[in-house]
């Protein structure tokens, strides 16, 4: 049934949309100066997606993200001040600075890793539905997956083995039309990923993913099904990034001005806060000192992570079983 | 003196009993129980070769069929030892790792490093290997050697009932993903196996037999083979020490080196393709460590470097046989 | 006044976005893929090239349909099958929003198309008769829950549509004059053709009114008892026919007395009544909820803040749509399905 959002929930919707966008904002500005080892593949634009779809999780519930994780991990509930220091690779780092960023993870808030296999977490997450499952527990599970990601077996192997199992999953597609440099256009065969459900016995819908509210009513009642025995469904969000496949990408197979239409018409937290506001839920100055907490926090967790240590020799084998 | 039975019962009553002792512990693989959704007997195969028969009944809702969909159930039962669970796939031929190769080396094999030591995968995927069966090049190969390669993954080769359900029910306790990796042709092998659940430790061979002239080191099926060939070599006065390292990885090194530095010859005997084998893995750690110690040149005998042929002349010749161990064991002794 | 084209022309629109919102969850409804879309889109042109339409103006869009549209042209013009009618794709900026659906609307209607069919629910087929005017529309179902297209095989409403571009059944005797329900506001004139539903729920969130226990009140042009959605709570208590010059409205309650109405797909739920009564044309009516949504032909559209007033209205003159079987029996009694195959077969 229809959940109403209190003014608590709209507060920590947009709290957290807006952290996603300063976290990711922040590494955008700072990989461009090469501190930042390794590659990073940023959120932004994406944000109502992650958001949308957490606010209706608890901790016990379990996500599998992608190797654009990062919102998802901060959706879900990990330290954004962990995660900026394994991205910087620090001992500090929610890993201990030997994931990275495309594999943050944190299974104490349910989160089971951002992936730098597309596709990966399908299978998984029939793993962590199954078990919630035989265990009689109400937890659900969600698996993030790109457009790409739509076209790969695992995926199709994970949608059919949660249908004939029954199990409390939500294939949640983010589809923001390009699978790194390839138009979904063109790799999609069916164009609307939702279109393949059917082929799974489930549900398939989709829904505007530059809209928070939108998100969170459709996502929720594919939660609530599944949470209630209803079984699997996939809920596509057509969406935008605003950056490249990843940093340093420059994004040549778009089209000129394409991101700075959407950021100037259809951005997430631009939409977000217009509605709060003209509905008169919330004040603007509430969402300003928002702004100025997460910025503060993001700033914070940079400073630390510059002057954190790294890991040492000590630490090369460890978490590992070595054989000799 | 305790009851004999086979390999393959060693195995289904290690997963019994485990099952029992554990409600985290589940099997799922194709046709492990078999039948469902089908007018018929439930648990009407029990496995392919019915391994798994009877579990069904005794556990109900904890044998679980799946489609074919390697990559798919591999990677579930991968997720849910992340919650606790610790559930045993089949992998049916481990030849079937070309389908779901990446939910086990870039997903199992690497959670516990990747995220920092905060997460565990108690996950068993059984599967089994080898030649012998005319089952032809895609259902032949043995592969333990790829999963050994593999930081983070853990690899049983059981040669014998006894070590079967010991080490199966250690596979299941332990916190890291095991490849579990039974030979085909041992499934009927009977041998002496304690009705009560134990388990035996990874990482420690097993000296089969003692000697003091050459060190001979076989993996999985080949113990056999190595002791038909100790036997015969006995009676020419070469004796042999038989060291069988029962896991992969870990894999007891002191224990071959030591045998090494005693006889000085070293024989290892794999049924896999020769490169980058166990026995090219085994002959090189030899030659590092204890190159003093050689009075001979390390010989491996292994099968090929071919696909595993189907003719019955064919893969006859593939498989390492005794009289090529002994052959291999004569020119080492001969060695000047 | 009625204009024959000399090279008889139709429009099609075809919504990418339809069938596929949150009551696939809610309602046991299917996704509606493109695939299908593209299908009946095929077997429209098969129609129009049985009767001589030579021309189609066709809405771009960026989810595929277009673009498969293309493949299957190509693919019919190589096996060199019963000639299509050339289709030109109207050439305009997409913003992937209704938007486009109105742009193409405008365009097809200046460009003096016959007919425009439109694959689409209820919404799709309010966007599309804000733009048209007069141009008759041949609907189709290809929604979730739709009480305003025809559940048809589009192959008959190619027919149809095709027999009147062509002149062979004249307008007068193929259309019907429907109603629409007109809603205002400070800065708000917008329009339904079915029902203006007015939900507790506060935010627009994922459109679809799918909660039966959000619902407030209730306008409706028509309210048929056989017709799924929202509508059919006015029908339970009171039908109004689609021809009637009349409409009704309904103001729900949580408790007391009510109707069982099948409010969508599945879905079979009583709904309170607090009140009701009839519509008559041009009679403004206040919308009382001052918290929530007004959703336009199921969808909401327009949040309320508590701050502005809503007035519905009946209105008499809305959209032209055909009537296929009459379409159909007309040119029967016309002798337009008469062929002479020996010439038909002809080179």
């Amino acid at each position: 049934m229809t959940k109403t959002l209190t003014r608590e929930d709209l507060l920590k919707a947009y709290r957290t949309m807006r952290t996603i966008r300063e976290f990711e904002e922040r590494l955008h500005t700072d990989f461009a100066t090469g501190e930042i080892p390794g590659f990073v593949h940023l959120y932004a634009g994406e944000e109502a997606s992650a958001t949308g779809v957490c606010m209706n999780l608890t901790a016990d519930d379990h996500i599998a993200s992608t190797h654009r994780g990062h919102g998802h991990c901060i959706a879900k509930g990990v330290d954004p001040v962990g995660m900026m220091a394994e991205i910087w690779g620090k001992k500090t780092g929610t890993c201990k600075g030997k994931g990275g960023s495309m594999h943050i993870a944190d299974l104490s808030v349910g989160m089971l890793g951002a992936n730098g296999i597309v596709g990966g977490g399908g299978p998984l997450v029939c793993g962590t539905a199954l078990a919630a499952k035989l265990r009689n527990q109400p937890f659900v599970s969600v698996c993030f997956f790109g457009d790409g990601a739509s076209n790969q077996g695992t995926i199709f192997e994970a949608m059919n083995l949660a249908s004939v199992w029954n199990l409390p999953v939500i294939f949640l597609a983010e589809n923001n039309g390009y699978a790194e440099a390839t138009s979904s256009k063109f790799s999609v065969a069916c164009d609307n990923i939702a279109d393949r459900a059917s082929a799974f016995g489930m549900p398939g819908i989709t829904v505007d993913g530059f809209d928070f509210f939108a998100v969170y009513e459709a996502a929720g009642a594919a939660i609530d099904r599944a949470r209630n025995g209803g079984g699997p469904s996939l809920v596509e969000v057509k969406l935008s990034r605003y950056y490249g496949h990843f940093e340093g990408d420059q994004q040549t197979y778009r089209a000129a001005g394409e991101v700075q239409n959407i950021r100037d018409t259809k951005d997430c937290l631009m939409q977000f806060a217009h509605r709060v506001t003209s509905s008169g839920e919330i004040a603007q100055a509430e969402l300003d000192a928002i702004d100025a907490e997460v910025k503060a926090l993001i700033d914070g967790s940079v400073v630390k992570a510059k002057s954190d240590p790294k890991p040492t020799e000590a630490d090369l084998l460890t978490d590992v079983y070595v054989s000799y | 003196m305790a009851r004999k039975i086979t390999y393959q019962q060693a195995i289904n009553e290690a997963l019994d009993q485990e099952m029992s002792r554990d409600q985290n512990v589940i099997v799922m693989g194709e046709d492990v129980a078999g039948g469902e959704g089908s007018p018929g007997e439930q648990d009407a195969w029990g496995g392919v070769l019915g391994v798994t028969r009877g579990l069904y009944h005794k556990h109900p809702g904890r044998v679980i069929d799946t489609p074919i969909s390697e990559s798919g159930y591999v990677g579930a039962a991968i997720g849910a030892a992340c919650v606790g669970m610790r559930p045993v796939a089949e992998l049916m031929f481990v030849d079937f790792l070309g389908v779901c190769f990446d939910q086990i080396f870039n997903q199992a094999a690497k959670f516990r490093y990747m995220f920092g030591g905060k997460s565990e995968t108690p996950v068993v995927i059984r599967a089994m290997y080898g030649a012998g069966f005319r089952a032809a090049a895609q259902h032949s190969q043995c592969l333990y050697n790829i999963f050994t390669h593999i930081p983070g993954l853990k690899v049983v080769v059981p040669s014998n009932p006894y070590d079967a359900k010991g080490l199966l029910i250690q596979s299941i306790r332990d916190n890291d993903p095991v490849i579990f990796l039974e030979h085909k042709a041992l499934y009927t092998m009977e041998g002496e196996v304690p009705e009560e659940s134990y388990a035996i430790p990874f990482g420690e061979a097993a000296v089969v037999r003692e000697g003091h002239d050459v060190t001979i080191v076989a993996i999985g099926r080949m113990v056999q083979k190595a002791q038909e060939a100790a036997a015969e070599l006995q009676k020419q006065g070469i004796h042999c020490e038989i060291i069988d390292p029962r896991t992969t990885s870990p894999l007891d090194t002191d224990t071959i080196l030591e045998s090494v530095e005693k006889t000085g010859r070293l024989v290892v005997v794999d049924e896999s393709h020769p490169r980058c084998s166990m026995a090219s893995d085994i002959a090189g750690l030899a030659a590092e460590r204890v190159f003093g110690s050689l009075k001979a040149p390390i010989r491996q005998v292994t099968g090929f470097h071919s696909p595993v042929p189907f003719s019955d002349t064919l893969e006859e010749l593939y498989i390492p046989s005794a009289a090529k161990i002994i052959a291999a064991v004569q020119s080492t002794k001969e060695y000047k | 006044m009625k204009h024959i084209h000399t090279i008889p022309s139709i429009g099609i629109v075809a919504n990418p976005a339809s069938g596929r919102d949150i009551r696939r969850l809610t309602s046991k409804a299917l996704v509606f893929p493109t695939v299908e879309k593209i299908n009946m889109i095929e077997r429209l042109l098969g129609a129009f090239g049985a009767v001589g339409v030579e021309h189609v103006m066709m809405m771009p869009d960026m989810v595929g349909i277009a673009a498969g549209l293309i493949r299957a042209i190509d693919g019919h013009r190589a096996q060199g099958l019963q000639p299509w009618p050339v289709v030109d794709f109207v050439p305009m900026p997409l913003t992937d929003s209704p938007r486009d659906t109105q742009e193409a609307v405008r365009r097809m209607r200046a460009a003096g198309v016959a007919v425009i069919v439109v694959l689409g629910g209820d919404g799709t087929h309010r966007i599309v008769a804000g733009e048209c005017g007069d141009t008759p529309l041949a609907t189709l179902s290809s929604g979730t829950n739709n009480a305003f297209p025809d559940l048809r095989e589009p192959t008959l409403t190619g027919l149809a549509a095709g027999l009147v571009a062509t002149g062979a059944v004249p307008v007068s005797e193929a259309a019907r004059r429907n109603k629409l329900l007109r809603v205002r506001g400070s800065k708000v004139d917008e329009i339904a053709l079915v029902d203006v539903c007015v939900t507790r729920q506060m935010h627009l969130g994922a459109r679809a009114v799918w909660d039966p226990a959000t619902i407030a009140e209730l306008f409706v042009t028509f309210a048929e008892p056989d017709a799924i959605g929202l509508s059919s709570i006015a029908a339970m208590l009171e039908p109004v026919g689609r021809e009637a010059p009349r409409g009704s409205w309904v103001r729900c309650a949580t408790s007391g007395l009510g109707v069982l109405a099948p409010i969508a797909p599945g879905l079979v739920t009583p709904v309170g009544i607090d009140e009701h009564g009839l519509l008559a044309p041009g009679r403004p009516m206040q919308i009382r909820t001052e918290q929530g949504c007004i959703a336009l032909d199921g969808e909401r559209e327009i949040e309320l803040n508590g701050h502005q007033t809503y007035s519905v209205t009946l209105e008499l003159d809305g959209p032209l749509t055909l009537d296929v079987p009459a379409t159909l029996a007309a040119a029967v009694r016309r002798g337009a399905m008469v062929r002479d195959l020996i010439r038909s077969a002809a080179p």
